[in-house]
C-alpha cells in the first residue's frame, strides 16, 4: 500500500485527541522509582526535603486513546513499540496535579530489511497545576505497510 | 588515516549515540581511528558543531548523510547547500541514478552502503532491475551487515571494479570502530574526504568477529 506520508501529516499532526488529568501520590513515585533500581533517597524517600519523580516517571502513563479514532491503519493493530523519549522540564513532587495532552507529533516512514515501516510519533505533554510545562514523551510507534 | 565512515548519532531517529560518547569510547577503547563521519538518516544536520568536541579528543569529525534510494540506502559525502537543494533526503524513493548524478554535480559523491542487505542494499536491485550507471564506490565493509552480505558487496565490487569503503553503521557507542576505510594521505575536512574517495585512493578495514554470520 502506498502511503503518502506529507498528507498523513497535514491531515492529524498537532491536534490534540486526548487529555488526561492526575493527582502525584507519593508512593506512586516512591514504587517506581524503586521499580527502577534507583536507590537515590530524592527519588524513593518521601520524607526527603527534595522528594521528585524519576526523569522517566511519565513515561509510565498511556492516554485512553493511542491515536485518534479515525487514524488510518496501515497494519494489524497499533503495530509495535519503538520506544520513547522523555525530556523533563521541571521537578513532579508529590501533590501536583497532572495534565497530559496527547497529540501526534511526527509522521515519517525509512526502509529497513523488513521492506517499507511508517513511524508514528505519538506526543504527550504534561503540565502541572500551575500551567507550567514538567515533561514530555515522545512515543514511536511503527506500522509495517500492507503489501 | 583511518575514518570511520558510516556513524549515527542521537540526531537520527534511530540513534542512540551522543557524538562525545564516540570520542569518549575510541579513547577508552584504544580503538585505532583518526576520526570518523556521521552519515544521520534521511538528513543533513548543518546546525551541529562538533569541532570543539575534535579539537578535545583530537578526532577528525565529519558530516555527511544516508539516504534511502530505490535502489537501496546511499552515503552522501561532501553535503553542500546546493546537493540539499538538488534533491529531498527525507524521501525515501530518490531515484538512485539521480542522487548519483546530483552528488557529483553538486561536488560530493553518492557510495551505496550495504548493498549486499536485502531490500536496502544496492545488490538485491541491481538483480531484479538491472545496473545503474554512475556507480563507483560501494560499502563492502558494514559493521552491521551478516558475513554474507559483506560477501556479496564484495562480490558485486570485485565484478563491476568499484571501489570498496568501510563503515561501522553504529548507532550505538559500542559499535563505532567495527568497520573503517583507510587512506594514504591526511583527511582534513569533507573536501579532502571527497577528493580521496573520487580518487579511490583508500581501503575498507573490518574488525568485526569473523564468527558472525
Amino acid at each position: 500500500m502506498e502511503i503518502d506520508v506529507e498528507k498523513l501529516k497535514r491531515d492529524w499532526a498537532g491536534s490534540t485527541f486526548d487529555t488526561a488529568e492526575f493527582e502525584i501520590q507519593a508512593e506512586d513515585l516512591r514504587d517506581f522509582a524503586l521499580a527502577c533500581g534507583e536507590t537515590a533517597a530524592h527519588y524513593t524517600d518521601p520524607s526527603h526535603p527534595d522528594f521528585r519523580a524519576v526523569p522517566n516517571f511519565t513515561s509510565r502513563y498511556v492516554g485512553r486513546r493511542v491515536l485518534p479514532d479515525d487514524f488510518p491503519r496501515f497494519s494489524e493493530g497499533f503495530g509495535f513499540d519503538a520506544g520513547k523519549c522523555v525530556s523533563v522540564i521541571a521537578a513532579i513532587r508529590p501533590g501536583d496535579k497532572i495534565l497530559a495532552k496527547s497529540r501526534i507529533h511526527d509522521i515519517y516512514t525509512k526502509t529497513g530489511r523488513s521492506g517499507t515501516m511508517l513511524f508514528i510519533v505519538h506526543r504527550m505533554e504534561f503540565s502541572n497545576q500551575r500551567g507550567e510545562p514538567v515533561s514530555i514523551v515522545d512515543w514511536r510507534m511503527v506500522q509495517r505497510s500492507r503489501s | 588515516m583511518i575514518l570511520d565512515l558510516h556513524n549515527h548519532s542521537i540526531m537520527s531517529d534511530d540513534g542512540r549515540a551522543k557524538v562525545e560518547n564516540y570520542c569518549q569510547w575510541i579513547r577508552k577503547r584504544e580503538i585505532p581511528l583518526d576520526g570518523f563521519v556521521l552519515t544521520e538518516h534521511r538528513q543533513f544536520d548543518a546546525s551541529s558543531d562538533y569541532e570543539s568536541l575534535a579539537g578535545e579528543y583530537g578526532l577528525a569529525i565529519l558530516k555527511a548523510s544516508e539516504v534511502e534510494t530505490d535502489y537501496g540506502h546511499v552515503l552522501v559525502f561532501g553535503v553542500n547547500e546546493a546537493m540539499q537543494r538538488a534533491f529531498d533526503f527525507a524521501r525515501i524513493d530518490l531515484p538512485l541514478a539521480t542522487v548519483l548524478r546530483e552528488a557529483e554535480r553538486c561536488g560530493g559523491i553518492a557510495v551505496p552502503c550495504h548493498p549486499g542487505r536485502p531490500r536496502v542494499g544496492m545488490c538485491a536491485h541491481f538483480e531484479a532491475h538491472g545496473p545503474v550507471e554512475g556507480v563507483s564506490v560501494i560499502e563492502t565493509r558494514n559493521g552491521g551487515s551478516r558475513a554474507s552480505e559483506d560477501e556479496r558487496a564484495l562480490r558485486l565490487a570485485e565484478e563491476r571494479g568499484y571501489r570498496g569503503i568501510g563503515g561501522s553503521d553504529a548507532h550505538i557507542v559500542s559499535h563505532i570502530g567495527r568497520c573503517a576505510t583507510r587512506f594514504p594521505a591526511p583527511i582534513h575536512g569533507a573536501a579532502d574526504l571527497v577528493d580521496a574517495l573520487r580518487a579511490g585512493e583508500f581501503e575498507a578495514i573490518s574488525w568485526k568477529s569473523t564468527s558472525k554470520s
